[in-house]
């Protein structure tokens, strides 16, 4: 493999990776409050859809990226609203929000441009390459040439890492994930924790979602997500609830996915449906030979109830 | 006289359909150790979770020096100097101690130089790196009150502080309890035993069925009027107030001494007894929340109730788990009958299925018996007539055996499962903490039947944390600590010779 | 915290499952016609195509919304009985994608066997096909801890794309043009229930699986015993002395193979061939499904034609009153949304948050 190829699957496991990464480390604040949300996938498309709409309303991808975010909270806050406000089951709340984004984006996209959906063309995200850092031999211009909503996961990564370990905000959010009750105790408001922090979520999976659509494709396309929700779920499991880690098992993920079309490009003659499930394979080796010694937090997924 | 501290009058609070305080009062004044009183149920917890901010009352004020306030979370309470200390727990077990105590005292700078203060001063000292989930029920107890301390508060609260020390531990409590009184604090502790609070409190609050009956000094007291108050006219168990040993002739309900019971044997099963129906040979499990046991001797005879005290968390849950056979040794061997019945400790999630109605909550256990199945079919009619036959003989307070077992009080509950076991304990009981939580009435009735019981030939094992239970119901004791048994001799069953053996300590601790 | 858990409630009442069946389904009807007022629909016409596109005449009811139901019912099954085991498996696409494939083949290959064996070798293919997909979380589960959510879900997308790797690739139809299969042997389609519709046999099958399903979760001691550990784990531990992995184990396995059988039955039954978007999603629209019926399985026989004909409807609604077909997924999410939160607050007596109370429900 020559290094010019190399070059181009580097770029194109960031660029796979960055959406992934930025919903993950949305998801890693959530669960490490104790909140599994399956609706991400749910916020993904909106944000997706949001953008798209935003961009071509305000003409600017960047006030569609906005948008998009604003989406992707929207039906964080539905998925809050009952698993964290009534208590009701995580698991399934967050499968009904995943049903109803994709049902709802798809409904609003078919009744505003058609069943068959006429090519959408949207101002896309362009890559803003870093002066100097993309000179990097190698990694240079896979990791400093993207749209600049890959700056922001790497920005938010360490950021996040920091504020979660580090800080008070971050060990009463820690706590919550962890005992609800003891961190009551102690004075947190548990509710409001939980739904604060799904709806950050919410927030970076929207801008995951509108990333893909402003930044991938330039158009919207119904159940265009296509289960980065889902894998998101399971980056985050990878990266051990841990926004460094979960960054690196988005990037590692993205290079699976990169895998097809370079493995392709080298001549590999393999299917090409069994490239895209290969991701899927991946994940579930890595969540079986890896995941045995991590341990979530112990509250996830329990509604916490107060009495 | 001196303005009350903290003045709570009138507090009533319900939790759905049980109305835990109809209308409580409590005075605390600055310099006193203010005790407490109450049965199981008498509402003390609730109390102190109102003065805590924990729980918002429904009716009722809450006074600070004179002041109206209300108390809508832990922090409005720690901003008036109010400081809870937990019954139960209330630390992140996968958080370091310091990280803990941050977290409860508001992280403020120069927290690690405050703590070392503090310690020093207190001689409460815990490893403070160390994770709370590799620590012990000492020193998560320590933290608790280290977390409270750190508030520097005027008012502390203490609910139960005793429940997992040793004798020696609380008498050290005690001391830091009364220094801190005497610096111009008030102290609230409440226990349920009588003789723990008469020893350290200047006043007294005596609480039952949500109620204040009785509120003053504590000097001049007498036990049978303190105990009046708390019971009423209603029967007394005197095990259950921890009279053993106090002057259990004024609750006009002695129990006879351990020593006769094995013998006064009447029914079939007593031709059996005396022979050895369960034998544990160096038996060992590994318990992932708590030290498990390792090499276990242990013989249990028919007739006899085999009493285990210990601090809580050092084996009981393996030992229970390892008799009653829901476990099976990781080494050595566990020789045990077929008709065995276990109570275990937690009623609500292990004993019971809340969302399940009597009959199929009897059913859980009986559907292992031949006689409650047909081929692959439930005998739903065979299991509905045991439960009815349980219903009525432990007089379970219950509309039907349709009822759903989560809608029953918590001695309700036990007597469903006290029941359901002792049907299925042909030959052996285990009962883990079989009185823990229930009220005076409901404690009485399970000593009685776990009498009852021995008397009919059925070996007894006894797992509890209430040392006064053991010794007052068992015929040999055992102490447990850090999951090894420790034989205590006939002349050291008191509290102060078992507590020897429960820190861990040889014939000589 | 304190008893009463089930807050006041006293005794179960069999109507109360059905009460909030029944205004779920009311609120997802007002919830859902004040969406499609916002999105400038009339939600009138929509329910009227709605109603003439699922029971409008007596063939279309027999012929679309009962033959659409019949996939709906078998998942459906399938998430009823995992989840009141207290199994997540949220893989019943990826399982009745398994099923169909495994159908299919054996469809296509067994061509000069008469239908007495073809077609119960068609469905046993699928059944164990279905069971074989779930292995795999299963083992991960029970080996090594890792949660069924997601490990379900990720095979769902590697049955998608297996099944569209076999109608490219092995399976594909002799011409090699399209991406399906060429049709299976006559002898391996399911006769038809009702001469004359398309109507078949795997309808009666749904229906028989559905009662024995019910008889066996309430009259069996095994069914007890996974209604007990789904219930709680720990209390069926302790107190029934039940193996809860060897539950675990075998209802997630059968609950596989009844996903699968779905597959099977679709292919075997209506199609008659595997194509790459076979499902439109019947294994996500199951746990709606599951959960409208309060994972009873007779009633998944019922809300499993409710949501055949919300199904059948959503063409004649798109094609009448303009309303996008994919709006059934919100229809599916507010049903599911809407039992959650009515049993919620009847677990609650009433109450949502701390200080906020609907309605005077609780007071026991």
């Amino acid at each position: 493999m020559t290094e010019a190829e190399l070059s181009l699957f580097l770029e194109a496991s960031v660029r796979l990776g960055i959406p992934l990464a930025l919903a993950a480390l949305g998801e890693t604040i959530s669960e490490r409050s104790g909140v599994i949300n399956i609706g991400l996938e749910g916020s993904i498309i909106a944000g997706a859809l949001g953008g798209a709409l935003g961009a071509l309303a305000f003409g600017s991808a960047g006030l569609g990226v906005l948008t998009g975010a604003a989406a992707g909270m929207l039906v964080a806050a539905v998925f809050a609203a009952f698993a964290v406000g009534l208590g009701a089951d995580q698991i399934i709340t967050g499968t009904a929000v995943t049903l109803g984004g994709l049902g709802m984006t798809g409904a609003v996209y078919q009744a505003r441009f058609g069943a068959t959906g006429t090519e959408l063309s949207l101002p896309t995200l362009q890559a803003l390459p870093l002066p100097f850092l993309e000179r990097i031999p190698l990694v240079g211009s896979a990791l400093f040439a993207q749209a600049p909503t890959a700056y922001v996961a790497y920005v938010l990564a360490p950021m996040l890492w920091y504020w979660l370990f580090r800080t008070p905000a971050g060990l009463e959010l820690r706590a919550v994930g962890e005992a609800p009750d003891a961190a009551k105790a102690a004075g947190v408001r548990v509710r409001r924790v939980r739904f604060l922090a799904t709806l950050v979520g919410g927030v970076l999976a929207g801008v995951a979602g509108a990333h893909l659509a402003l930044a991938h494709a330039g158009t919207f396309a119904e159940n265009m997500s296509a289960g980065k929700g889902f894998i998101a779920i399971a980056v985050v499991v990878l990266g051990r609830w841990n926004p460094l880690l979960v960054l690196g098992a988005a990037l590692f993920f993205g290079a699976a996915s990169a895998l097809q079309f370079f493995l392709q490009a080298l001549g590999f003659d393999l299917p090409y449906q069994l490239f895209l499930a290969l991701p899927y394979l991946l994940t579930l080796a890595a969540l079986g030979g890896w995941v045995g010694r991590a341990r979530a937090p112990a509250a996830l997924a329990i509604p916490w109830e107060s009495e | 006289m001196t303005r009350p501290l903290a003045r709570l009058g009138g507090i009533e609070r319900r939790f759905g359909a049980v109305l835990a305080l109809d209308g409580a009062d409590l005075e605390i004044r600055a310099g006193e150790v203010h005790g407490v009183l109450g049965a199981n149920g008498a509402g003390k917890s609730t109390l102190l979770n109102v003065l805590g901010g924990m729980l918002a009352p429904d009716a009722g004020v809450v006074e600070i020096e004179g002041r109206a306030v209300r108390l809508g979370s832990p922090r409005d309470a720690w901003a008036l100097g109010i400081a809870l200390v937990h019954q139960h727990f209330t630390l992140v077990p996968r958080l370091s101690a310091l990280e803990n105590l941050a977290l409860g005292a508001g992280h403020r700078r120069g927290l690690a130089g405050d703590l070392e203060k503090l310690m020093a001063r207190t001689g409460l000292r815990v490893p403070l790196d160390a994770r709370v989930e590799q620590l012990g029920v000492g020193d998560r107890q320590r933290i608790e009150i280290l977390k409270a301390l750190l508030r520097d508060p005027r008012v502390l609260v203490l609910d139960e502080p005793t429940a997992v020390l040793t004798p020696d531990e609380v008498d050290g409590l005690f001391g830091l309890l009364k220094e801190l009184a005497a610096d111009g604090r008030a102290v609230v502790l409440v226990a349920h035993k009588l003789d723990e609070v008469l020893g350290v409190a200047d006043r007294i609050t005596v609480l039952r069925n949500g109620r204040t009956v009785l509120t003053g000094p504590s000097a001049g007291r007498s036990v049978p009027e303190l105990v009046r108050a708390m019971v009423g006219g209603d029967a007394v168990d005197p095990i259950a107030l921890g009279l053993t040993g106090v002057d259990a002739g004024a609750t006009g309900a002695m129990s006879r001494p351990p020593a006769e019971r094995g013998e006064t044997t009447t029914s079939a099963r007593a031709l059996h007894a005396g022979g050895v129906v369960v034998r544990l040979r160096g038996a060992a499990l590994a318990d992932r929340s708590g030290p498990g046991v390792h090499g276990v001797d242990l013989e249990i005879r028919r007739g006899e109730i085999v009493g285990v005290a210990g601090v809580e968390g050092n084996g009981q849950r393996a030992l229970a788990l390892l008799a009653s056979g829901r476990a099976v040794p990781d080494s050595g061997s566990a020789e045990l009958p077929s008709g065995i019945g276990f109570i275990p400790q937690d009623r609500s999630t292990e004993g019971l299925i809340a969302e399940f109605d009597l009959v199929e909550n009897v059913g859980l256990a009986l559907q292992r018996e031949p006689e409650y199945v047909r081929g692959p079919w439930m005998r739903w009619d065979a299991v509905r007539d045991a439960a009815e036959r349980i219903r009525e003989r432990f007089e379970v307070a219950a509309p039907s055996v349709t009822t759903l077992a989560g809608a029953l009080s918590g001695g309700n509950q036990q007597r469903v499962i006290v029941g359901r076991e002792l049907t299925l304990a042909r030959d052996f009981l285990v009962a883990e903490n079989p009185t823990r939580g229930l009220d005076v009435a409901a404690a009485a009735f399970v000593h009685a039947e776990l009498r009852r019981m021995a008397t009919e030939g059925v070996g007894v094992l006894l797992v509890s944390t209430d040392l006064d239970e053991v010794l007052g119901l068992s015929n040999r004791v055992y102490a447990i600590a850090r999951g090894r048994l420790h034989d205590v001799p006939e002349e050291r069953r008191t509290r102060e010779g078992v507590g020897a053996f429960m820190l861990g300590g040889t014939a000589d601790g | 915290m304190v008893d009463g858990g089930a807050g006041g409630r006293f005794a179960r009442t069999r109507w109360e499952p059905v009460a909030i069946s029944l205004g779920a389904i009311g609120l997802t009807g007002l919830v859902g016609a004040v969406l499609l007022l916002a999105g400038g629909f009339d939600p009138l016409a929509a329910a009227a195509a709605m109603v003439r596109g699922s029971v409008g005449s007596w063939d279309v009811f027999v012929s679309i919304t009962l033959v659409r139901s019949v996939p709906l019912i078998l998942t459906g099954l399938a998430v009823a009985l995992a989840f009141r085991a207290g199994v997540w498996n949220i893989g019943a696409e990826g399982q009745l994608y398994a099923g169909a494939v495994a159908a299919a083949g054996v469809g296509l290959a067994g061509g000069g066997l008469p239908a007495v064996l073809l077609v119960p070798a068609v469905l046993c293919a699928a059944l164990a096909a279905g069971a074989a997909w779930a292995v795999l979380p299963m083992l991960m589960r029970v080996r090594l801890g890792v949660g069924e959510v997601i490990t379900t879900i990720l095979m769902n997308f590697v049955g998608i794309h297996m099944a569209a790797y076999m109608v490219h690739g092995p399976l594909q139809e002799s011409r090699g043009v399209f991406p399906q299969t060429d049709a299976i042997a006559e002898a391996a389609r399911l006769p038809p229930l009702l001469p004359g519709t398309r109507l078949h046999v795997g309808f009666a099958v749904a229906a028989l699986l559905a009662l024995g399903m019910t008889v066996f979760l309430h009259r069996s001691r095994a069914g007890f015993r996974i209604r007990a550990v789904g219930a709680s784990p720990e209390a069926a531990h302790v107190s029934g002395r039940i193996d809860a992995r060897r539950v675990l184990v075998g209802c997630f396995l059968v609950s596989g193979a009844v996903a699968g059988l779905a597959g099977g039955v679709e292919v075997a039954g209506v199609t008659h061939a595997l194509y790459e978007d076979l499902s439109p999603g019947w294994g996500y629209t199951a746990i709606a499904v599951a959960l409208l019926a309060g994972l009873e399985p007779l009633g998944v026989l019922v809300t499993g034609l409710l949501f055949g004909a919300l199904q059948a409807g959503a063409g004649a609604m798109q094609r009448d009153a303009g309303i996008p077909a994919a709006w059934v997924g919100v229809v599916e999410a507010l049903v599911i949304l809407a039992v959650l939160g009515l049993d919620r607050l009847r677990r609650t007596g009433g109450r949502v948050l701390p200080g906020i109370r609907i309605g005077g429900g609780g007071g026991a």
